[in-house]
């Protein structure tokens, strides 16, 4: 088991160094002095600013610098964007918000698309499973903007004018327990709503897939029940291309909804790495990005661990 | 009910099917009867209806887009099983009436374990104890002949070859003592020495138990080693009905005659000679002729055999023929 | 090859059980009915039936509603204020004013062809009626103003020149769905926009199906150091979460020259939506790797390049096709939120560009819902017709589909 996870590793190192490399070349296209002294300093000026940040170096130094840091945890270079902030602080304050936002909001998403995704696959063919479907790819086709523009208008806004308080705030964030709902349930809730078309149709199409299997007429054969067939047969069976989706969305949930951090004022990760992009911030961008590689790979060893352990067929390797 | 009652009384049976080119009557009109000990083989092409007829028993088939026929009546018992709801259907599938099927490979759920699929029948319809079921469990799987029951117990179905996953669905099929027992292709996966083992199996059980059988196949062979009494299906209605012997002997369908000949014969005389076929193709459903479904591919076909559809007459001793001029032997 | 005519080969093609399926299926010919109509329109824009200039000039007040609606008298004054009076006045203060007068346009409204006295006039009437207005607080509340900006209203029209036939359509239909809070025809942008999200939709999705395609079949048929290679190169980019992923790429374009084109939406769209299709014909490729005709073709000596493009690819074809409409639809909803960042189309009206003005301006705040609207309602019909098609291609070609 454990020569199988140090073999996965090790095929994937090749992946990590390339991904902080394409973003390292990515960034380094623009330069960033400029936005950063303003257009009126000197040449003088510029020369010594990016000797200070590192920037005259060769990008293999660089990069090799970057991969030392990244290697042993070492996240005190400070933004460019805020002095007197390391990298490793504005991290520590975003992750727990961005994961606030989008931990609450897949669990929701999971749990409801899989109930309607198999009530759909049950019910195939009828006019439920019609109904569900049209309204999935109903919601598909809508952008996720405009369903934050609408949520902000409607569900901040107007329902605040409605019962007279503002149930849910418009803009803004603070951190503690009792502010979560003020805060983030109306992003939540539209970040449900987005996915769920998706979501219900891929789940409705992995039970599809189960309900056209042999053993669930030998189920249904030896007298059982429709929900006994949906909840212990099928759901059970479902797992593994269940697990496995999840498992891939797992690093996103730290990167945060970029657009409903940006909309709503969350300091979340993904609103953080916007704000980094758009104003040449090095050191979170590419911080950021090594982080998420790791994820990333984590992410995809600990599927094929979880694999084994659903799927009897697989685990006597 | 007396011993010579038929358990299972099937009578104008006819079920279709909703599909893109509008309805369609999948089977038409089948009766037949099972009494408790005795093994029924239907026989017939592939999509004949044998496996319509043999689902429809268990209301197993999709409530979308298939229905009975109102006319139609299945006599089980006493109760007539195209009435009962759902919750009655249920009590009665794997406890009354059990069924197995043709994939062993697939029938089997592949993450739970063999002991825990036997035990889940034993909880639908029987009030043992944990313990009881498992004693009940690891009988059932020595009574079909699996070694180291007690082991198996605990394995998964990968585990299994293909003529032990047969085993183990015959005794989740058994483990609830049905009284009748439907077995929809049961030997069509396996190679030919399990198959036997398999039949055997399967007809040592019901002498013990009593049970009835309805066997489905298209082979020849396995009617003539097992059954009792057959019926054979051509294009979704029966055709002939009679007991083994008479079948083999003197078959009064033309079509039954063709499909005895097209079994392969070994010996010297055989040599040489072509393997007789029938020509032609069974017609689709959707375009069925107005006479006599057969008379394409009949040898004696007539003007009478295009114009009119025959019915199924029924004769002395029990054999039913649908044919206008039925093969008389000596 | 024998060769048929063209007719026949395209009656064999759909008479193909997976095309006759697909005939049957009355919901996808209703979505290829509408994509039609999105085609053409598109094609109509291009040949300039509405211009850029028609979607960049001013035509009317700011935030003017849509359907000709009634609107508040405040609304009205404002609206005969600034449409012909102002440009006019302006024009006659100039030194030439003949000259300046011929320059002043709103759409397709010209000054009305009066002498300069007449029109001078005219405006000094208009002038002392606005004073007349201006000294009401609010006029909604006064209904004693409406004859006076009834005559307002009728003195400013008079400055304009009577249009007929084709002026006269286009000028109302730029009017229909209101005007943004620049005063431009939300109609002729949103309409404009079909053009430009058409375009991008097609060229981003051809671009990415077929370096997809080649490099997932090259991938699943060679194996070894090809599809280390490429699976290697797909994991890297699909693990940058995709947003990020167009947004780095399209950022890294703004200071170079191409910046107000639309090559940095491409080259961003094309470098991550390739990702889908290879793998999807990496993994079919590897299915038929395995069917005998492949091994026939291999035995009987074919070279690799014409197995793949003569068995292989063409057998994958309805993936690609299914691939297309898919990452048209991703094209076009990535493109509303790269614009809505202000990273995607840049010069020209787009239904992202609408977007991003009605949420800057607080548009949907102060309920002023036609541009956001106009925009999410184009683009919705188009998304959910190739939505359809895409799940009844996916029915007909590849049942097993997620």
């Amino acid at each position: 088991m454990w020569v199988y996870i140090i073999r996965r590793v090790l095929y994937n190192i090749p992946v990590f160094l390339a991904i902080v490399l394409l973003v390292m070349v990515l960034l380094r296209n623009q330069d960033p002095v400029p936005g950063l002294l303003g257009k009126n300093a000197t040449q003088q000026e510029y020369d010594s600013k990016r000797h200070e940040l590192g920037l005259d170096r060769s990008l293999l130094v660089q990069y090799g610098a970057l991969l030392t840091e990244i290697v042993t945890f070492n996240f005190d270079r400070e933004m460019w964007t805020q002095s007197g902030m390391t990298v490793g602080e504005q991290l520590r304050s975003a992750i727990p918000t961005s994961l606030a936002l989008t931990l609450p909001a897949l669990a929701l998403t999971t749990l409801i698309s899989i109930c309607i995704g198999m009530l759909s696959a049950f019910a195939r063919g009828r006019w439920l499973d019609k109904t569900l479907v049209f309204f999935a790819v109903l919601g598909m086709s809508i952008s996720f903007l405009v369903y934050i523009i609408f949520g902000q208008y409607f569900g901040s806004y107007q329902l605040g004018r409605l019962l007279g308080r503002p149930i849910f705030a418009i803009h803004g964030y603070e951190m503690g327990w009792q502010n979560w709902a003020y805060y983030l349930l109306l992003p939540v809730l539209i970040s449900v709503i987005v996915a769920m078309g998706y979501d219900t149709r891929f789940y409705r199409a992995v039970m599809v897939e189960e309900t056209q299997k042999d053993y669930i007429t030998t189920a249904r054969a030896k007298g059982a029940s429709d929900r006994k067939i949906m909840f212990v047969h099928m759901l059970r069976n479902a797992m593994i291309p269940i697990i496995t989706r999840i498992m891939i969305t797992l690093p996103f949930l730290v990167t945060g909804s970029i657009l409903l951090e940006t909309f709503f004022g969350i300091p979340g990760m993904g609103n953080v790495l916007l704000t980094a992009i758009l104003n040449n911030d090095f050191p979170v961008v590419e911080v950021f990005a090594a982080i998420f590689a790791g994820m990333f790979i984590v992410s995809i060893i600990l599927t094929d661990v979880l694999y084994a352990l659903f799927d009897p067929r697989v685990r006597l390797q | 009910m007396s011993k010579t009652d038929a358990l299972l009384t099937v009578r104008n049976l006819s079920v279709g099917f909703h599909t893109d080119r509008g309805d369609v009557t999948a089977i038409e009109d089948v009766s037949f009867e099972v009494r408790a000990g005795e093994i029924l083989g239907i026989v017939g092409e592939s999509g004949c209806g044998k496996s319509v007829t043999s689902r429809s028993i268990m209301r197993l088939l999709p409530k979308f887009n298939s229905f009975i026929v109102p006319q139609s009546e299945i006599n089980f018992d006493g109760v007539d099983l195209t009435k009962v709801n759902e919750k009655t259907m249920r009590s009665i599938r794997g406890n009354r009436i059990a069924m197995i099927f043709q994939e062993p490979m697939t029938a089997l759920n592949p993450v739970f374990t063999i002991g825990w699929q036997l035990d889940e029948a034993l909880k639908y319809h029987t009030s043992f104890g944990k313990s009881q079921r498992r004693t009940r469990a690891v009988e059932i799987l020595e009574s079909v002949e699996i070694p180291n029951p007690e082991q198996r117990y605990d394995e998964f179905p990968h585990q299994l070859s293909g003529g032990m996953r047969q085993r183990v669905v015959i005794a989740m099929a058994l483990c609830c003592d049905p009284e009748l027992l439907i077995a929809d292709e049961p030997t069509t996966a396996l190679d030919v020495t399990i198959q036997a083992q398999i039949l055997r199996l399967m007809d040592l059980l019901r002498r013990k138990t009593k049970t009835a059988v309805v066997l489905i196949t298209h082979d020849l062979g396995v009617i003539a080693q097992i059954c009792d009494r057959v019926i054979v299906m051509y294009a979704g209605q029966i055709v002939e009905t009679a007991d083994v012997y008479s079948l083999f002997k003197s078959p009064r369908h033309p079509y039954t005659k063709a499909l005895l000949e097209s079994i392969p014969q070994t010996g010297r005389e055989h040599h040489q000679t072509r393997l007789p076929t029938i020509d032609g193709i069974v017609p689709s459903l959707f375009e069925l002729p107005e006479g006599c479904r057969f008379q394409d591919r009949c040898a004696y076909k007539t003007q009478d055999c295009v114009d009119r559809e025959p019915q199924l007459s029924s004769e002395v001793n029990g054999r039913k023929v649908r044919c206008f001029f039925p093969l008389c032997e000596p | 090859m024998i060769s048929r005519p063209i007719s026949s080969r395209l009656r064999r093609l759909l008479n193909t059980r997976e095309m006759r399926k697909l005939r049957r299926d009355k919901g996808a010919l209703c979505a290829l009915l509408v994509i039609g109509c999105y085609l053409l329109i598109a094609l109509a824009v291009m040949s300039n039936l509405i211009s850029r200039q028609d979607c960049t000039q001013v035509i009317g007040s700011n935030g003017m509603p849509g359907f000709f609606l009634e609107e508040s008298r405040e609304r009205r004054f404002e609206n005969a204020r600034t449409s012909m009076l102002k440009p006019v006045l302006r024009a006659l203060g100039h030194p030439d004013p003949k000259a300046a007068l011929a320059d002043v346009k709103l759409g397709r409204w010209r000054v009305a062809e009066k002498s300069l006295d007449e029109l001078q006039q005219i405006t000094d009437d208009a002038v002392a009626l606005r004073l007349i207005l201006n000294e009401s607080e609010n006029l909604d509340e006064e209904p004693q103003f409406e004859a006076r900006l009834v005559e307002f209203e009728r003195k400013t029209a008079d400055l304009i020149k009577p249009l007929s036939g084709w002026d006269n359509f286009m000028q109302n239909a730029a009017l229909l769905l209101g005007t943004d809070a620049q005063g431009r025809s939300i109609f002729f942008r949103g309409v404009y926009s079909i053009k430009v999200a058409i375009q991008i939709g097609v060229v981003t999705a051809i671009v990415s199906v077929l370096i997809g395609a080649v490099l997932g079949a090259a991938a699943g048929y060679w194996g070894g150091w090809v599809d280390s290679l490429i699976v290697w190169l797909y994991t890297t980019f699909s693990s940058i979460p995709n947003l990020v992923l167009l947004v780095v790429i399209a950022y890294a374009f703004t200071d170079s020259d191409a910046k107000d084109t639309l090559l940095p939406v491409y080259i961003a769209f094309c470098s991550t939506f390739w990702i889908g299709t290879c793998r999807v014909i990496r993994g079919e490729t590897l299915k038929l790797k395995e069917q005998e005709y492949i091994q026939a073709a291999q035995t009987a000596g074919f070279g690799s390049w014409r197995i793949l493009f003569r068995h292989v690819l063409p057998n994958t074809s309805h993936l690609m096709l299914i691939n297309f409409s898919l990452l048209l639809i991703g094209a076009i909803k990535s493109e509303v939120i790269l614009s809505f960042l202000g990273l995607g189309v840049k010069s020209q009206p787009s239904w992202g560009v609408m977007i991003r003005d009605a949420g800057n301006n607080g548009d949907v705040m102060t309920g002023f819902f036609w541009q956001i609207g106009t925009a999410t309602a184009f683009m919705f019909v188009l998304v959910l017709a190739f939505n359809i098609l895409s799940d009844a291609l996916q029915d007909a070609f590849d049942p097993k589909h997620l």
